[in-house]
């Protein structure tokens, strides 16, 4: 017998590994944007140490990326799972099929999460290439931190928000991912049978409050950078 | 001892009540029926059709024992049988309020509220049996109301002088059904059940004098199936849709009973039927279905009419305390808003008659929650009663916590239905008949929370002992399996299938829906066969209902086919009700005394309350059918009261 | 409650999905009617439309109702995309005309799952809720005598919960309005009921862990959480259930595999 077996197969599992691996992402989420207000200084000093602590883990940065990597990838197959059963199960659609309001939480947003999602995932995969996978010490961008040669990261990040449509592209995407944060971070605790009705609304107002943080958080690095370090070349 | 031996003879017809001392009579015999072994157990099998709470209880209950069940209902799941629908409670001589209760006192309730005119050692078991059906049900995991120490609440209803209901919200009904559901899913899940949703039942099987078997019509794809049994059980509920407009879902029906009548079973007093006094009132013609507002509400509500008539169209609220005649509290003192609900109906329509009703039509009086909602605030009225003021003011676009409610009697119960010996079998050996849908124990007038206490006593804890014994008495005979090849089978389901085919044949020619016809008949039985009935109006009732026959039989209207087709299902119906109702009317005018539901207004006293005639009419009326075109044949079935002494009930 | 129209008589216009047989496709038919009274239930005002379909020789629309109170769980309406219609905490047959327009167009579908095939026009299979309950949906006594009733005690607000969650009439309104066609919430108020009550905790894995196998293997879609299922329940059964659910079946499952290696047999693990 595999062991959990039930947590693959069934329903409510699937939904539990959504929302365990959810939580994974919005606590990596919380960190990479603590990290990333670096970039509000006022030259790349800050960003490059940061970088530079985070790479100085070895062994443990390459865990923690694989593992990101495959909290990622259940997410997405759970995402794909969910919505494809969903589709199976209603063959013929209704003509018209309106929300009753009262307690509901459907929305276009809140019925569209593979679609937000999606558009999160053509986002990271693009985010990836340009900062994870993107120029490095041996591409020529060094920055000196405490009289220690590093990647000097915040040069590609001054030199991608140079062009305006890469600023309008990462804003755009942060609105997805503060659609997508906004139903699923209550979602995640619902899905791990994590509520009671005392918490229920707190968390959906928390929701909303972190998902607005959030969005603007990071959306706001592209605009700073590309206002401030516009003319830098 | 065998069946034969435990009936002891009281009048015309055997009631098989044991001997022995009232309250020893069940248990002797239980210590006296024959058992079936286990092993012989799974060589039964038995039929029950009807999976409310008398029929699926008693599925539920028999599969437990080991016999193989089949069971049928019209709708598409057991869950909807329409005992869901009652609301207020159940009755059980627990007497936890400590406030003078007992068995003996729930069956001398019992017996007066029906106007002495039920058995004795029936009434008596189902007293006895109240108890444990509270039981059964708390151990199944219904949600009964409690109090703060995690005890089961009581409350008090109309009838009764002590607090004896155990309740579930305003949904005792549907709690109590799912509990019997669930019972009936468990031993599906086990394979002892097998269950046949949107089937109706359109005849029973006689084979060499002992029912084996029933025809069924699949409703979704119009097959007609043969299926055999040893025993069959008929839980179909009660006929009181008859009336067209009454309290009853819309699939109810007589149709299960009165094929099976017309096959042998008498039909016990099919005059019988309790006119609920608080439901809503018909607001126009296009109505299909009445609704109930629970008894319970009488708890609180105080029921009244203007004084006087010139009040009766103005606003109540502008209606002055003095100018109010809160008329069961003038005319009942000791029982006021909770006086029986035949007494309560009776009284309601009375003041309508003298011109005193109010609302659009006259026909309502006002049930008031000032007072309450005064003394306790609304919180407290919200808790009891939220669903149903919701109820009422969705329907009639009325708040009630402003204004009184109106409310208006409506026919709710059917206390006639097959007749049942002691051990719940008809007159066809084999056949039994269980609830609402027999005639036994409420005799000529139900009280409150009675019928569910009713239908899970011969469910749960009678037919799983009556069918026992009758099988270990005839297992000879039934060991020996009939097959649905049998030529019974063969020649009842040539003429269920006629009997559809004719009705689509002719239905392509006529010109009056079902639906037509059907509100025409419930005209006729409110006016003539309801709440007053007189010689007079008995007989131009027969007459109306000949005629109509005759629209049905010459000038019906039916479109579809056989399969899934509800007008196809209704016209089946509606033909049984008219012969139904032709019976009701026929029983209603042999009847000349008043008594319980049944109100003869040539029987009464000074005061306009109904007057018994013991020396004449302390019987069972067992009817015996004869053919389409031959008066039914009477047969009595004679009370003995050796208990208790049938008096003037008063609720004064 | 909303009453939009304070007229006596009022015009309809309805489009209605019409299907002969569970195998053969549907399309949408338009009937109009005049002089429909704003008191009649909506179903009344179908009943003339039907009274009316005869008369004229065609087949009648054929629905289900029974009790006509808001209990027996059997009316079941698609009501221009809402689940027993505009209002909430109310089922289709306690729908009355006054909530509607005059000549507002009225689109009436069944309900729509893979779960719940339709027999005839808006007549659908729902056969699946009985077998899910017949998984687990029980406590396993059986008929006869059992300790008196008060030797159970429940502590009163748990008995109110279990009641909130007992009240599912079983209508399958919850599934026709979630986009997902999820059974979640049906499922879930009778695994609850039984989890809250002392009488249900010996099967509660057992029950937990059969019901919820049964909503899959019959085919209905995951929960999405968007609480579109309490907005149309009837009786406003709160997606809290959901959350026991989740709860009794994680346990379930998780202590499923450890007494699996026990060797204990748990039922459907």
């Amino acid at each position: 017998m595999v062991p959990f077996k039930r947590l693959f197969s069934s329903s409510l599992g699937r939904k539990y590994l959504m929302g365990a691996s959810g939580l994974a992402l919005v606590l990596f989420i919380l960190v990479h944007l603590l990290g990333n207000l670096t970039f509000y200084s006022h030259n790349g000093d800050a960003t490059n140490a940061y970088s530079a602590k985070l790479h100085s883990l070895g062994l443990l940065l390459v865990v923690a990326e694989w593992g990101l990597f495959a909290v990622i990838i259940l997410h997405i197959y759970m995402a794909f799972q969910v919505t494809y059963r969903s589709k199976v199960a209603r063959p013929i659609g209704y003509d018209s099929l309106k929300s009753k309001g009262g307690p509901t939480k459907s929305n276009v947003t809140t019925r569209n999460m593979i679609y937000t999602g999606i558009v999160l995932l053509v986002f990271l995969i693009i985010h990836l290439k340009q900062f994870r996978f993107g120029p490095d010490l041996e591409d020529g961008y060094t920055a000196t931190v405490n009289g220690v040669m590093v990647d000097d990261v915040y040069r590609v990040g001054v030199e991608t928000f140079q062009n305006v449509g890469w600023v309008a592209f990462y804003v755009f995407s942060m609105f997805f991912l503060g659609f997508h944060f906004r139903h699923g971070f209550w979602s995640m605790f619902q899905s791990l049978g994590a509520l009671n009705p005392r918490w229920s609304k707190p968390i959906h107002a928390m929701g909303l409050i972190i998902a607005i943080l959030m969005a603007v958080g990071f959306l706001g690095i592209p605009i700073y950078l590309h206002v401030t370090q516009g003319g830098v070349q | 001892m065998s069946d034969e031996t435990i009936k002891t003879t009281t009048g015309g017809l055997n009631s098989g009540v044991p001997g022995g001392p009232l309250a020893q009579k069940w248990d002797n015999y239980k210590a006296n029926m024959k058992l079936v072994n286990p092993a012989n157990k799974r060589k039964y099998s038995v039929i029950v059709v009807g999976t409310g709470l008398a029929g699926g209880a008693a599925a539920a209950s028999l599969a437990e024992l080991g016999y193989n069940v089949k069971a049928f209902c019209v709708q598409d799941s057991a869950r909807r049988a329409h005992s869901i629908a009652a609301q207020g409670g159940i009755n059980a001589a627990k007497s936890y309020p400590n406030d003078g209760d007992s068995v003996w006192r729930l069956f001398y309730d019992t017996i007066k509220g029906g106007d002495y005119r039920a058995r004795e050692g029936n009434v008596y078991r189902l007293a006895q049996n109240s108890t444990a059906i509270i039981d059964q049900c708390v151990a199944q995991g219904i949600p009964f109301a409690r109090e703060y120490s995690g005890e089961l609440a009581n409350r008090s209803f109309g009838g009764a002088q002590v607090s004896r209901t155990f309740y579930a919200r305003g949904q005792t009904g549907q709690q109590l059904l799912l509990g019997a559901y669930s019972a009936l899913m468990k031993e599906v899940d086990k394979g002892k059940v097998e269950l046949y949703t949107y089937h109706e039942m359109l005849d029973v099987v006689m084979v060499d004098g002992k029912c084996r078997g029933i025809i069924t019509r699949d409703l979704k794809t119009g097959k007609i199936e043969r299926h055999a049994a040893d025993v069959v059980i008929l839980g179909t509920g009660g006929y009181g849709r008859i009336y067209f407009l009454s309290t009853n879902a819309m699939n109810s029906n007589t149709t299960a009973i009165w094929r099976a009548h017309k096959k042998g079973a008498l039909f016990g007093n099919p005059c019988y039927v309790q006119i609920h006094p608080t439901c809503i009132p018909v607001s126009g013609s296009h109505q299909a279905k009445l609704t109930l507002m629970s008894e319970s509400l009488r708890n609180d509500g105080r029921v009244w009419v203007p004084k006087k008539k010139e009040d009766c169209t103005k606003d109540p609220k502008s209606i002055a305390e003095a100018d109010r005649d809160y008329f069961l509290e003038r005319k009942y003192p000791s029982f006021g808003n909770l006086v029986p609900r035949d007494v309560a109906s009776r009284n309601a329509k009375e003041m309508c008659d003298e011109g005193r009703g109010v609302g659009e039509t006259g026909r309502a009086v006002y049930l008031d929650f000032k007072d309450v909602i005064k003394r306790d605030g609304k919180a407290a009225v919200e808790e009891r009663y939220g669903n149903l003021f919701d109820m009422y003011h969705e329907i009639t676009n009325e708040n009630p916590y402003e204004v009184p409610m109106r409310i208006y009697p409506a026919v709710h119960y059917t206390m006639g239905g097959l007749w049942v010996d002691y051990s719940l079998m008809t007159t066809l050996p084999g056949l039994f008949c269980s609830g609402e849908a027999n005639f036994s124990d409420h005799g000529a007038n139900r009280l409150g929370a009675s019928a569910l206490m009713q239908g899970l006593s011969d469910g749960y804890f009678v037919l799983p002992y009556t069918v026992t014994n009758y099988l270990g008495t005839h297992s000879q005979e039934l060991l020996k399996k009939v097959e649905t090849s049998h030529p019974e089978f063969e020649k009842a389901e040539k003429e269920v299938r006629a009997g559809i085919d004719g009705l689509l044949e002719r239905g392509k020619a006529g010109k009056r829906t079902p639906t037509e016809i059907y509100r025409d008949l419930g005209l006729v039985m409110w006016e003539y066969v309801g709440m007053a009935r007189t010689e007079a109006g008995l007989k131009t009732a027969i007459q109306k209902i000949k005629e109509l026959q005759n629209d049905f039989d010459t000038n019906l209207k039916l479109t579809g086919d056989d399969q899934f087709n509800k007008n196809l299902e209704s016209a089946g119906r509606l033909g049984d009700f008219l012969e139904l109702g032709a019976l009701m009317a026929q029983d209603a005018l042999a009847r000349t005394e008043s008594c319980g539901g049944h109100f003869r207004v040539e029987s009464q006293t000074p005061e306009g309350e109904a007057k018994r005639d013991d020396e004449h009419f302390a019987y069972v009326a067992a009817w015996e059918y004869k053919g389409k075109n031959n008066s039914a044949v009477l047969h009595k079935e004679q009370l003995i009261f050796e208990n208790v002494k049938p008096s003037v009930r008063s609720y004064k | 409650m909303e009453h939009k129209h304070s007229e006596k008589k009022m015009n309809v216009r309805l489009k209605i999905w019409r299907q002969e047989g569970p195998k053969t496709p549907g399309k949408f038919e338009e009937f109009s009617l005049s002089d429909i009274l704003t008191d009649m239930s909506f179903l009344e005002m179908l009943d003339v439309l039907n009274e009316k379909l005869i008369h004229e020789g065609k087949r009648p629309v054929e629905y289900e109702s029974d009790c006509r109170e808001g209990i027996c769980g059997t009316c079941s309406l698609m009501i221009s995309g809402q689940a027993h219609g505009p209002n909430r905490g109310a089922t289709t047959c306690q729908l009355y005309m006054r909530s509607f327009d005059n000549n507002e167009l009225i689109t009436i579908e069944p309900w729509r799952a893979k779960s719940f095939p339709v027999i005839r026009d808006l007549v659908t299979d729902r056969s699946s809720f009985d077998r899910i309950i017949s998984a687990g949906g029980y406590v396993s006594v059986k008929t006869g005598p059992h300790a008196d009733a008060n030797a159970i005690l429940v502590a009163k607000d748990l008995s109110d919960r279990a009641m909130d969650a007992a009240a599912c009439i079983g209508c399958g309104a919850c599934v026709a309005a979630c986009p997902n066609a999820s059974a979640s919430l049906f499922t879930s108020a009778k695994i609850t009921q039984f989890a809250l009550l002392p009488q249900g905790h010996p099967e509660r894995s057992r029950r937990a862990i059969r019901m919820v196998d049964q909503m899959d293997k019959e085919g209905f879609g995951s929960c999405s959480n968007l609480q579109e299922c309490e907005a149309a329940c009837p009786k406003k059964i709160s997606i809290q259930n959901i959350t026991i659910m989740k709860q009794e079946y994680l346990k379930a499952a998780i202590a499923a595999d450890f007494r699996a290696g026990m060797g204990s047999a748990d039922g459907g693990a």
